[in-house]
């Protein structure tokens, strides 16, 4: 019988901390058929077991490109994720997915991508820039702007360094006024703030912001000042969810079912939704 | 009795006495033309914000909700200062929250019903009542002909139960809570299970299943029952609101039992006696281990 | 002409069906007022009639309550995963009412879409549904302001109607129907009776156009003031379908297994970090109405809703969907008596 609530079985090949509290966790198939069967959009989200104690939704925050495994990114909050905490390489989890919709990669091609994360939201766009990356001739300028309360908040800082080496990319980092180290080299400022100084080229744009709600709320009239339509900004909303296949009635906002015509959204789309997230 | 109701309600309303009064009102079905309640229709909840609206009150033998539960629910704080009608049995649960810290008494405006007893037959609640008349209550409306209730008789069914052998009781038990299906009606209808979040709720560490298993339906059901010992005031309405029919009487009848036997308390009928499990005294008796 | 069968006869069914190790499930009298579907080891416990309808539904016999899909052992580092069948029973449901059939097409759309609940419809396809045509309604049911009717024939297998005297005419409407009662029905003159229902209390179309359009009406605040969160509702409802997965075991293993749950409870959408799109009870109540004549429609051209009454007759605080829909009529003809 096809099981459609039975996760894949996966093997911890890599764990790796970036702050006190969020980790990423390198995963594959412990059947290779699996492996060869499984492919993703970058966007697309997962359900991760903790046998014994329960799932958690998490984006698969590797590039789709990537075939020998996924990784996914947490903060240690609750139930589940005090279990992953304990990951250690060999041990076993559950995988289910990829559920939900994706970023449109392909009607991006051509546009200029502005990449705009905050704090623990910087995992949900990684695969997308590595994506673009990856398929470097298809965009044209790469702008990534990521902060985070304080320089101890920010995840993945080496790859950060490693994109900036990039062709056309441009790679700005801020903390809080008040969260930066005495070496921080980097922005200081809200992330708002941060994307208004940056003077970035705007005119062929797509803006991809993803982070809590009271930053995208300061962030969308600073996008609409640069002249980036709603239908050309696009964030990846999150929602409790349990069985992320449409059926247990827990994650719509409204008439849309965040697992399943989402998690990628664009603004023109946000906009309609009643508040219901 | 009903236009005294009304009356009390539109002065309180009308000079800020009070902003909102929880009373007993019908659906649309039973009004007349003059948009007045009439005594058809079903009985529910309604909360009066404006002194015009004090016309759809009611008050007759299908006022079953105890309406105190509403007191510690936000949404209806948020309405600001109530006057709440009670029937005597209803007030004995004012009188737990409020030795429990969840009201302020003085902070509400009561009114007492004088009550014969609801539902026809009435509930078995009424037969044994000693409460008809509410005495705490800011102004009491209507008198009552009930003779006190008989306290010999106030648990008749569960000394009938206990002659069962406990082979034969389990048997029962396991046949009704079979048909619980977790739906928590019990618990959202009880003025006294007011946590914010229920140990059922509770998932670190899990302490009851959630499942609607035997094991997770004993769990759930005999943890509430303890965790109202010396506190149920014994207003039945878990019973009546659950779907499956489960005698849940019976099962808060053998704590309260248990509370006026070995403590010679009964909860909520006088506020100047301490809750039994809120307090101790040099001078318990101690045949047990509690 | 018709066919019919005997009250005994249908009595020698159910327990022929039983003697065959198969499950058969009808209403059962439990105490004095409340009749429920229940699993029954006998004919004699069947009570079909004599009451509006029992007041759970037959979900429960599709997509139960509590079912482990599937376990999980821990072995050192390494887990097996072991898989969990739902149970191969055959099913006869004998009794049900043409709200309970009804429901059953409705869920199928949830079930079935874009991924295949298989515990669903592995036991769709073991089941048999025989349908009892209404013969009385009371204030509570609305089927007919549904699109259904107290003969309608969604969803069942074979339909019942009295003809009096202890018979039933027998109209079997699919292939298992036919099979259940192949040569055990007479001829007859007699036809069964067919009673006209509730007249249609209001029209669904408008109320999913004013659900879908007013989120942020207070008349939202209006149904929800007296509604307790006890979920009694969303239970005893035949198309609520909303569900929990958690994992139940030891240190050795467990299971995963899937719940009912409600979005009436305050839970329901709670985050980890804390947050909850649906705080409150209004927001709650509103998105019960908005699922059933707005969201579900749009999604699957279906209302998920059969008018049986149950939320109306088992709400300890008489608020239900007829109620609900009645305060929202209201307020939509405010709406367009303000100068639209």
């Amino acid at each position: 019988m096809d099981n459609v609530y039975k996760p894949e079985l996966m093997e911890v090949i890599n764990v790796l901390q970036h702050t006190a509290d969020v980790k990423s966790v390198r995963i594959r198939f412990w059947d290779p058929a699996a492996t060869e069967k499984f492919s993703f959009r970058v966007g697309q989200f997962g359900m991760f077991s903790a046998f014994g104690s329960g799932e958690s939704t998490f984006n698969i925050c590797s590039s789709s490109t990537w075939k020998d495994y996924i990784e996914f990114c947490f903060r240690k909050t609750g139930k589940v994720t005090e279990i992953l905490w304990q990951l250690d390489e060999g041990d076993t989890i559950g995988f289910r997915g990829p559920y939900g919709n994706g970023y449109p990669m392909e009607a991006w091609e051509g546009r200029d991508l502005i990449f705009i994360a905050g704090g623990i939201a910087m995992p949900p766009i990684r695969c997308a820039i590595w994506y673009a990356l990856e398929n470097r001739d298809k965009y044209g300028n790469i702008t990534i702007v990521y902060g985070a309360r304080t320089v101890g908040d920010l995840v993945f800082t080496g790859e950060l360094e490693q994109w900036a080496t990039h062709d056309r990319v441009r790679v700005v980092q801020c903390v809080d006024p008040g969260g930066e180290t005495p070496e921080w080299e980097h922005e200081i400022g809200l992330i708002p703030h941060v994307i208004e100084r940056a003077n970035i080229p705007a005119e062929n744009a797509i803006a991809l912001v993803v982070g809590p709600p009271i930053m995208i709320r300061f962030t969308l009239p600073v996008l609409d000042k640069m002249g980036i339509g709603p239908q050309d900004i696009y964030s990846s909303l999150e929602n409790r969810m349990k069985c992320g296949i449409g059926k247990c009635g827990r994650c719509n906002c409204g008439p849309v079912y965040v697992c399943k015509e989402g998690p990628v959204f664009s603004l023109e789309q946000i906009r309609n939704l009643p508040n219901d997230y | 009795m009903i236009d005294q109701l009304r009356q009390t309600c539109r002065k309180l309303l009308e000079d800020g006495t009070v902003n909102v009064v929880i009373g007993y009102g019908h659906s649309g079905g039973g009004r007349n033309p003059a948009g007045q309640s009439t005594p058809d229709g079903p009985v529910h909840p309604v909360f009066i914000t404006r002194p015009e609206d004090v016309d759809t009150l009611v008050w007759n033998d299908r006022c079953f909700a105890n309406l105190t539960v509403y007191l510690t629910r936000k949404e209806i704080k948020a309405l600001g200062k109530p006057a709440i009608i009670v029937k005597g049995c209803d007030e004995r649960a004012l009188v737990v929250l409020e030795q429990e810290s969840q009201i302020d008494r003085s902070a509400m405006y009561v009114i007492g019903m004088a009550c014969d007893g609801v539902g026809d037959p009435h509930a078995l609640k009424c037969a044994v009542c000693d409460v008809h008349r509410p005495r705490t209550a800011d102004i009491v409306i209507g008198e009552t002909a009930a003779d006190a209730g008989n306290p010999e008789a106030r648990y008749a069914d569960l000394d009938a139960f206990l002659t069962k052998t406990p082979a034969e009781r389990m048997a029962y038990w396991t046949e009704e809570l079979a048909r619980c299906v977790k739906c928590y009606a019990c618990r959202q209808v009880c003025p006294l299970c007011y946590c914010e979040r229920c140990i059922v709720d509770k998932n670190r560490p899990v302490a009851i299943d959630t499942s609607a298993t035997l094991k997770g339906n004993f769990a759930w059901q005999i943890v509430r029952a303890f965790h109202l010992a010396g506190r149920c005031i014994g207003c039945d309405e878990c019973t009546r609101a659950c779907p499956a029919g489960i005698n849940l009487r019976l099962l808060n009848q053998t704590l309260a039992r248990a509370a006026e036997e070995h403590f010679t308390y009964r909860a909520g009928m006088d506020p100047e006696t301490p809750p039994i499990i809120g307090s101790y005294s040099q001078t318990d008796e101690e045949d047990f281990i509690l | 002409m018709s066919d019919v069968i005997s009250r005994q006869q249908l009595l020698e069914l159910v327990d022929a069906w039983i003697a065959q190790d198969k499950r058969a499930i009808g209403p059962v009298a439990v105490g004095e007022d409340l009749h429920l579907f229940m699993s029954m080891s006998d004919s004699g416990q069947l009570a079909m009639e004599g009451y509006i309808r029992p007041q759970n539904s037959i979900k429960e016999f599709f997509f139960p309550r509590h079912e482990k899909i599937y376990r999980y052992h821990f072995k050192g580092h390494n887990i097996e995963l072991e898989d969990v069948e739902p149970p191969a029973t055959e099913q006869l449901i004998i009794g049900a009412r043409p709200c309970d059939a009804a429901a059953l097409p409705i869920l199928d759309h949830v079930f079935n879409w874009d991924f295949k609940d298989e515990f669903y419809n592995q036991r769709r396809n073991a089941t048999t549904v025989i349908t009892l045509a209404c013969a009385t309604f009371d204030d509570n049911c609305f089927c007919t302001s549904v699109g259904l009717s107290p003969a309608a024939e969604q969803g069942s297998d074979a339909l019942l109607l009295s003809i009096g005297d202890d018979g039933y005419e027998v109209r079997c409407l699919t292939d298992k129907g036919k099979a259940l009662f192949e040569d055990k029905t007479q001829s007859s003159e007699k036809t069964g009776e067919v009673i006209d229902g509730p007249e249609k209390k209001f029209d669904p179309e408008p109320i999913g156009d004013f659900v879908r359009n007013n989120f942020e009406n207070p008349v939202w605040q209006e149904i929800a003031l007296r509604c307790l969160g006890c979920g009694v509702c969303t239970y005893s409802c035949p198309t609520c379908h909303c569900f929990d997965i958690v994992d139940e075991g030891t240190a050795s293993g467990g299971a995963r297994v899937k719940n009912w749950d409600s979005c009436q409870f305050a839970m329901f959408t709670q985050h980890a970090s804390g947050h909850n799109p649906r705080a409150n009870q209004i927001h709650r109540q509103r998105q019960r109405l908005l699922h059933k004549f707005g969201i579900y429609p749009e999604k699957f051209g279906a209302i998920l809703c059969t008018g049986c009454g149950n939320c109306m007759r088992n709400c300890p605080v008489e608020l239900g969907v007829l109620n609900s829909v009645e305060i929202l009529r209201e307020a939509a003809t405010r709406n367009t008596g303000e100068g639209k």
